[in-house]
């Protein structure tokens, strides 16, 4: 193929725009800043890097979900790349599947590309496999810690009494080697800001 | 004729299929919560879809649940009727990004890849939605040129694609990052009609695909599936020894060339009906009037490809792949399994009566500053509650003095109205509460002024309260409406003005022949 100068810069920059642009849109230099505030991801999921690599940004996950607390990330929040789920609990929280059918935890058995790996629906494999992140109790927000009385929390927990306890005044403890991240304490708090949020732990 | 109805029939039943998904994926999450007969949570567009159009049809099925199971996502990867199909591009992008290999996709893109080694790049042609909106938008470039605006006409090379792909999945296998996800027009296109669908936000995808038109109306026609797509590429790469192809029947062509300029594939369908770029769709048998052009069911000849046969390795190939189809078929079966686990432990209306609060972090010095806003989006006329609160990030310590705040209503045209004079408030529970009514649908600045280390701070939020039109959408709405009023208004001016020379030329004809009689 015979190319002179001028096609071939007019070719190169066709090319060169739609990737910069395609590279801009997916993120790829962001600055991993935003660490502090990674994006809650669905239950069953790979570690950050790995998920991000592995979703295909289908929305399957985010049709599943029976509770509708998965969504997509933005482009303009800046989260993390733009199209992979997300959980924000104090619109709706993972509730395990627990009031549907099935064997498996939907978004898991619809996932197509093995970024959530399958969960079956028993305590065990929950415990094992689920870490959507830990809750954080402030207690200069909590209620029950500042003179007043709630356990609002306590009673939204799947696993209370195991992955959070409670104390005198309905004082809610978490136990961060239980609490799977499902977030359903953050929904129910009562207090705004929130006392009680789920975070991503630090090694995922 | 009939061939292109078919191919829009499909294209369009496509286009619905992928908005009928997400409709029934939210009927499944509404039937879940329990909430379905709920007169009130069923009021708006939503509910009236889902309580007349969906739930007196799917509650007469005998297992709705396993339906709605059976059908979700997109076209980039789509559980239909329990059947996995993905792009094959997808799988390959999930390679170089994840370098592992997940067989249950592999398996789910085998069929889209057996139709391709079948019937070429029939996905494009046929199924894409992409297709169909930059066709649909090629059909404004005859507007612009009858008013007289010729719009750009910039060819690319068809070669583009191919390097845009193999670049594209290296930058992907590099950073681990998929990148075809967040542009290819398709995936793009049913996720912006999934966001449509379940309200979430879509103007980055709108912004992507805008682009997209903007250049193939204004520079170059079909410039995107015919240069740059990647998924065209891939698909072309494999139909290249496709089995149905358009063929010239050269001793009943005239040599008239319709077929070219009509071509959705730029290509010249008289000499390279059998190359790679060729996607069957059938435009250039509908304007060949000698019916020169046929699809034909067979190996390229060397002469439309230039290329030597390949007859006898090949000839076992279609076999095969039907074998693997009909093993595939029979192997996967749709998801089963029904099994109840007690009562839910809590479903949307019963144990969760709030509203959703919405948060707006800052930071000033060495504190972290929260106003949160209940409910999340105030409803205008009625009291909205904002609470702050403040938080030394270093030694954990609430901000307990007192600040100031007031509350501006912003406005495109002209200074910010003050809703709320500045007023001192202490500090309650380790907030700074404040109750604020939002008189109309719009955007406010709540500012919070503290007294940080002894120097003053002030802290503006922005908060909507109702639905309030976005400034730059009002612009973006504004400048497209008045451009396209300028082009039809030039059209118009530019049909007399071509008239009335006409009129004059004709006239003045007919007066020269006066004076010659």
């Amino acid at each position: 193929m015979s190319l002179n100068r001028r096609d071939f810069v007019k070719q190169s920059a066709a090319v060169g725009l739609t990737v910069a642009g395609t590279v801009y849109l997916s993120g790829v230099g962001e600055p991993a800043e935003a660490a502090c505030s990674k994006p809650l991801r669905p239950p069953g999921a790979l570690q950050e890097d790995d998920f991000t690599a592995t979703c295909i940004r289908c929305m399957r996950c985010i049709d599943a979900c029976p509770n509708k607390a998965l969504v997509p990330l933005q482009q303009a929040s800046r989260l993390g790349s733009p199209g992979t789920p997300t959980m924000q609990p104090r619109k709706a929280a993972c509730m395990l599947c627990m009031s549907v059918e099935g064997d498996y935890l939907k978004c898991t058995e619809a996932c197509p590309s093995g970024a959530l790996q399958l969960v079956k629906k028993d305590k065990e494999e929950v415990q094992e496999k689920v870490h959507i992140g830990i809750a954080e109790l402030d207690t200069d927000l909590c209620y029950s810690y500042n003179n007043w009385s709630c356990g609002a929390c306590y009673r939204a927990c799947p696993l209370a009494g195991e992955a959070m306890t409670i104390g005198l005044w309905e004082r809610p403890t978490v136990n961060p080697e239980v609490c799977v991240g499902c977030g359903c304490c953050e929904r129910s708090c009562i207090r705004y800001p929130h006392a009680i949020r789920v975070k991503q732990e630090a090694g995922a | 004729m009939m061939l292109q109805i078919a191919r829009r029939m499909i294209q369009i039943s496509v286009i619905l299929l992928i908005v009928v998904i997400p409709w029934l994926c939210l009927y499944a999450h509404y039937r879940a919560a329990r909430v379905v007969d709920d007169e009130q949570l069923m009021a708006g567009m939503r509910g009236e879809v889902i309580t007349q159009a969906i739930h007196p049809y799917l509650d007469e099925l005998e297992h709705p649940e396993a339906f709605l199971d059976a059908n979700k996502g997109t076209v980039w990867s789509m559980r239909l009727a329990g059947y996995d199909i993905a792009d094959p591009l997808a799988a390959v992008e999930m390679l170089a990004a994840s370098k592992s290999i997940h067989w249950p996709l592999w398996l789910s893109v085998l069929v889209p890849v057996i139709l391709t080694l079948i019937l070429g790049k029939v996905f494009c042609s046929w199924i894409c939605p992409g297709y169909l909106l930059f066709e649909l938008a090629g059909k404004i470039r005859p507007l612009l040129k009858f008013a007289e605006i010729p719009p750009a006409e910039v060819k690319f090379s068809h070669k583009n694609k191919y390097i845009f792909l193999f670049v594209g999945l290296g930058i992907t296998a590099m950073f681990s990052l998929p990148l075809f996800a967040l542009i290819y027009p398709p995936a793009v296109i049913s996720r912006a009609l999934h966001a449509w669908v379940f309200g979430t936000a879509l103007t980055g995808m709108l912004v992507v695909l805008g682009t997209m038109l903007l250049v193939e109306i204004l520079i170059s026609p079909r410039w995107w599936c015919q240069t740059m797509c990647p998924g065209g590429a891939l698909y072309g790469l494999l139909g290249k020894k496709r089995l149905l192809r358009v063929k010239l029947k050269s001793s009943s062509c005239t040599g008239c060339q319709a077929c070219i300029p009509v071509c959705e594939a730029g290509i010249n369908p008289i000499t390279q009906s059998g190359s790679i770029e060729c996607d069957n769709c059938g435009v250039c048998l509908r304007h060949c009037d000698p019916a020169a052009l046929v699809f034909t069911i067979g190996l390229p000849t060397s002469k439309n490809t230039g290329q030597p046969q390949h007859n006898s390795k090949t000839s076992n190939r279609p076999a095969a792949a039907m074998l693997t189809l009909a093993f595939w078929l029979l192997w996967a079966t749709p998801v089963s399994g029904h099994h109840v686990l007690g009562l839910p432990h809590y479903s949307y209306k019963e144990n969760y009566p709030q509203r959703p609060t919405l948060e707006y972090p800052a930071t000033t010095g060495p504190y972290d500053v929260l106003l949160t806003s209940y409910p999340g989006t105030p409803t205008p006329g009625e009291p909205a509650n904002l609470a702050f609160y403040i938080k030394n990030r270093n030694t954990g310590k609430v901000f307990t003095d007192r600040v100031k705040i007031c509350v501006l209503q912003t406005s495109t045209f002209g200074d910010n109205v003050v809703i709320l004079p500045t007023t001192e408030r202490a500090s309650f529970d380790n907030e700074h509460k404040l109750q604020c009514t939002f008189p109309v649908d719009a955007e406010y600045i709540v500012e919070l002024t503290l007294v940080v280390e002894g120097k003053q701070e002030v802290i503006p939020f922005l908060l909507n309260a109702g639905e309030p039109t976005a400034t730059a959408s009002i612009v973006v709405a504004g400048v497209s409406t008045l451009l396209f009023c300028f082009v039809v208004v030039r059209a118009v001016q530019k049909k007399y003005q071509r008239r009335k020379l006409a009129a004059q030329s004709s006239s003045g004809g007919q007066q020269e022949l006066v004076v010659i009689g």
